[in-house]
């Protein structure tokens, strides 16, 4: 031993600080896949992986995005709000509800008030007006704020500068022109209601809807007109400016409305699609980021001191070039294909590989990211990264799981997984770039690595679902559940779940009693409460099969 | 007649001399590949400290460790086609025309260019020492591609390529290369000849 010491120093030294090193950094690794076993229960065959499954890691981020809903309304505790992220936030409120819808549709039998009120708080939240909760409100945050130097509430179109009764009023919060607020809230309620069939909103869904078939088929003032009130079928985020990435919303959104109650207001986008595929594309046949529809009031926009001069109305140029090429921007373009891909597949399958092309950046064969812009990549911020976010949920839509995988390295492994001390929840740790990307970057996850799609939460569910058997309550705070979902073709509820502490699951929509089933055989039998079943379970994991 | 010591020499030393030699070199350079692949699809566990990641990466030790095995070519070919295979083949992604490669390559080239004793503690400091200056050209290629070539920021040059590579790629180099060396030369100079049946 003595020899092998003397004659081996340096590789027992190295040895042995590689031991140390190693076990001093070990951490951050990526999570486990539950098993996906494979059942059979009176002959019919239940193969788990066939079934929508989220992770361990990913119940624990969304255990940590429920920690943000303890809390009244009007508070921000956690969220790490900055004014200079004022523009923004409302965005992390809205792809946060997306995310977690994606969340909700991987496992469709599982809906307890515990999911259903993290929805209804995002709604609640994104909500907040100024009269009720002042500069603390959504409505300060998103328009009030960038309205002191933008003069967004003094808008009139087509004539801001001196309206008159033409002219019809476009700068309220909740206004035609602010589509960046009014889609996403309409889009949230209504994925609320597709997941939790609540009928709470659906007032306000009505509402919208109807508020957008007004200004996409008049002039505002009930007068037919092509194109609607800005005649490109299109509605403003800015008054002054349509953005397909923010039409898309709506349009999106209209998708679903039909799904669901069986209307046809679709055909009201026709025009603004045909827009955007045609005259808002930039030199690749990407969507251009902007097109102002008149000319913006105030001193803050300026003309480019040299090349063409901005033309009213006209696709945005580039402030990255001289030569009239118009603005494309990297998030813009991956949120629009990502949301209208239902409607217009052939155009997104047409465009990705484009977009990747022009906008993605190698950094090894491990990572990627995307850039804002083309035209200025020497640069790197909140844009960038905002292009790699929106592209996850696109290249996992597109089924192109290597530039997903890719993507999400670049922007998850910068950052330490945090566990709670229960172990119950976990979020990235983003204090070293800036702690404002904590929530997002945890619901990132969700938004890039479950199994469903926008395109898949366009479909509305059918009639049916609602009379399937799911899990109507449950001891939350002890389960982690991995799938939930009832097999309408075999008649059995498939369930995987790890209890931690003895939890009881109540299921609802069974006609008769119900057993649960595990390696094929009765593990035990439901127990009748009312008109529901209950499962008493004992600490460990499960895969089940009940029926 | 010294140049034709000199290229004798040089082929010598790049383990090509023979048409045996260029087997086992293409054999080691083939067992190197291999084991990069594998060992690169094992998850590490990392450390964020601030912006800078710590950790090991195994699968880059075994780079140097391959031209201090089998001279410069095995370890060029090994760091080359390693890269651009285990990125095709895991990702299906030929990242910058295989360029960022070329520095992994020059990593295993450059340690494989000396001569080494790999039972003994000094050739083993002079392994590393080699291995480091390799990365140093390594991580100079990744960033004048990642400028050039591939033309991003240079705070993601900075901060998500050189950081990461300098904060986990040089103690992996440093601490593992000699490690890989020495278990080596134990298995071929005392494990295998114990168990070898007579």
């Amino acid at each position: 031993m003595s020899k092998i010491l003397t004659t081996n120093k340096y590789f027992v030294v190295t040895f042995i600080l590689a031991i140390i090193l190693g076990g001093m950094t070990y951490g951050n690794l990526p999570g486990v896949e539950p098993a996906a076993p494979v059942l059979v229960v009176d002959g019919e065959t239940f193969n788990f992986a066939d079934y929508g499954t989220v992770t361990h890691e990913q119940v624990a981020i969304f255990n940590y995005l429920t920690t943000l809903f303890d809390q009244p309304t009007g508070d921000w505790d956690g969220w790490y709000i900055e004014p200079q992220y004022y523009g923004l936030f409302h965005y992390v409120l809205a792809f946060m509800a997306y995310s977690l819808a994606m969340y909700y549709e991987t496992t469709p039998g599982y809906r307890t008030d515990y999911y259903s009120d993290v929805s209804s708080g995002l709604i609640e939240k994104f909500n907040t007006s100024y009269a009720d909760y002042g500069e603390d409100s959504i409505e300060y945050m998103e328009w009030m704020y960038a309205s002191l130097y933008l003069n967004w509430t003094e808008y009139y179109y087509p004539d801001a500068v001196n309206p008159d009764a033409d002219d019809i009023y476009t700068g309220g919060f909740r206004g035609p022109a602010n589509i960046m607020w009014t889609a996403h809230y309409a889009l949230m309620e209504l994925l609320h209601e597709r997941n939790f069939n609540s009928a709470i909103y659906n007032d306000e869904i009505d509402y919208y809807m109807e508020d957008w078939n007004m200004s996409m088929t008049t002039d505002g003032f009930g007068n037919p007109q092509e194109g609607g009130i800005w005649e490109t079928g299109m509605i403003p985020c800015e008054p002054y400016e349509v953005w397909t990435q923010c039409t898309c919303v709506p349009i999106y959104m209209t998708e679903l409305y039909d799904n669901m109650y069986g209307t046809d207001y679709m055909p009201i986008w026709d025009f603004g699609l045909d827009f955007m595929n045609t005259v808002m594309q930039d030199q690749n046949g990407l969507f251009v980021d902007g097109y102002f529809v008149q000319e913006p009031i105030g001193t803050w926009f300026t003309q480019p001191t040299e090349g063409p001069q901005q033309q009213f109305p006209g696709n945005r140029l580039s402030p990255y070039r001289s030569d009239g090429k118009f603005r494309s921007r990297g998030y813009g373009v991956a949120w629009t294909l990502a949301f209208l891909e239902y409607t217009q597949p052939e155009e997104t399958i047409t465009d990705y590989p484009v977009f990747i092309e022009n906008y993605g950046k190698e950094l090894s064969g491990t990572q990627m990211y995307m850039v804002e812009s083309m035209y200025d990549t020497g640069r790197f911020g909140t844009f960038d990264y905002l292009a790699s976010l929106f592209t996850l949920a696109l290249a996992k839509q597109r089924g192109d799981f290597s530039t997903r995988d890719r993507i999400a390295n670049f922007m998850f492994e910068p950052y330490n997984k945090v566990w709670s001390a229960d172990g119950r929840e976990m979020h990235y740790d983003t204090s070293s770039a800036t702690a404002f990307l904590q929530t997002s970057v945890a619901y990132a996850e969700l938004w890039a690595n479950t199994p469903t799609t926008m395109v898949d939460l366009a479909d509305a569910r059918p009639a049916a679902f609602w009379d399937y058997p799911y899990i109507s309550a449950a001891d939350d705070e002890n389960v982690w559940v991995y799938r939930a979902e009832w097999d309408p073709v075999k008649e059995g509820f498939v369930l995987s779940i790890q209890v931690d502490t003895a939890a009881t699951l109540t299921f609802s929509n069974f006609d008769s009693a119900p057993s649960a089933y595990s390696g094929g055989v009765v593990l035990s039998a439901l127990t009748a409460a009312g008109m529901d079943y209950t499962l008493d379970l004992a600490p460990g994991t499960y895969h089940l099969v009940i029926k | 007649m010294s140049e034709e010591v000199s290229k004798k020499s040089i082929l010598e030393k790049f383990q090509m001399n023979s048409s045996d030699a260029i087997v086992w070199t293409l054999l080691y350079t083939l067992i190197g590949i291999v084991l990069f692949i594998l060992v690169s699809q094992i998850p590490m566990g990392y450390l964020m400290v601030d912006l800078f990641p710590f950790g090991l990466l195994p699968a880059l030790a075994i780079i140097p460790a391959m031209g201090a095995i089998r001279g410069p070519v095995a370890g060029f070919l090994t760091g080359y086609l390693g890269t651009v295979l285990f990125d095709f083949l895991i990702y299906g992604a030929v990242v910058t025309m295989t360029l960022p490669a070329l520095g992994y390559g020059l990593l295993g080239f450059i340690a494989g260019l000396a001569t080494y004793d790999l039972s003994n503690g000094r050739s083993l400091i002079k392994l590393t020492i080699l291995s480091v200056v390799g990365f140093v050209f390594t991580l100079l290629i990744i960033v004048a591609v990642g400028l050039t070539v591939e033309s991003y920021a240079t705070l993601v040059v900075l901060g998500f390529v050189m950081l990461p590579l300098v904060t986990s790629g040089l103690p992996t180099i440093i601490l593992l290369t000699p490690v890989y060396a020495r278990i080596y030369h134990l298995l071929i100079h005392s494990v295998i000849p114990r168990i070898r049946p007579e």
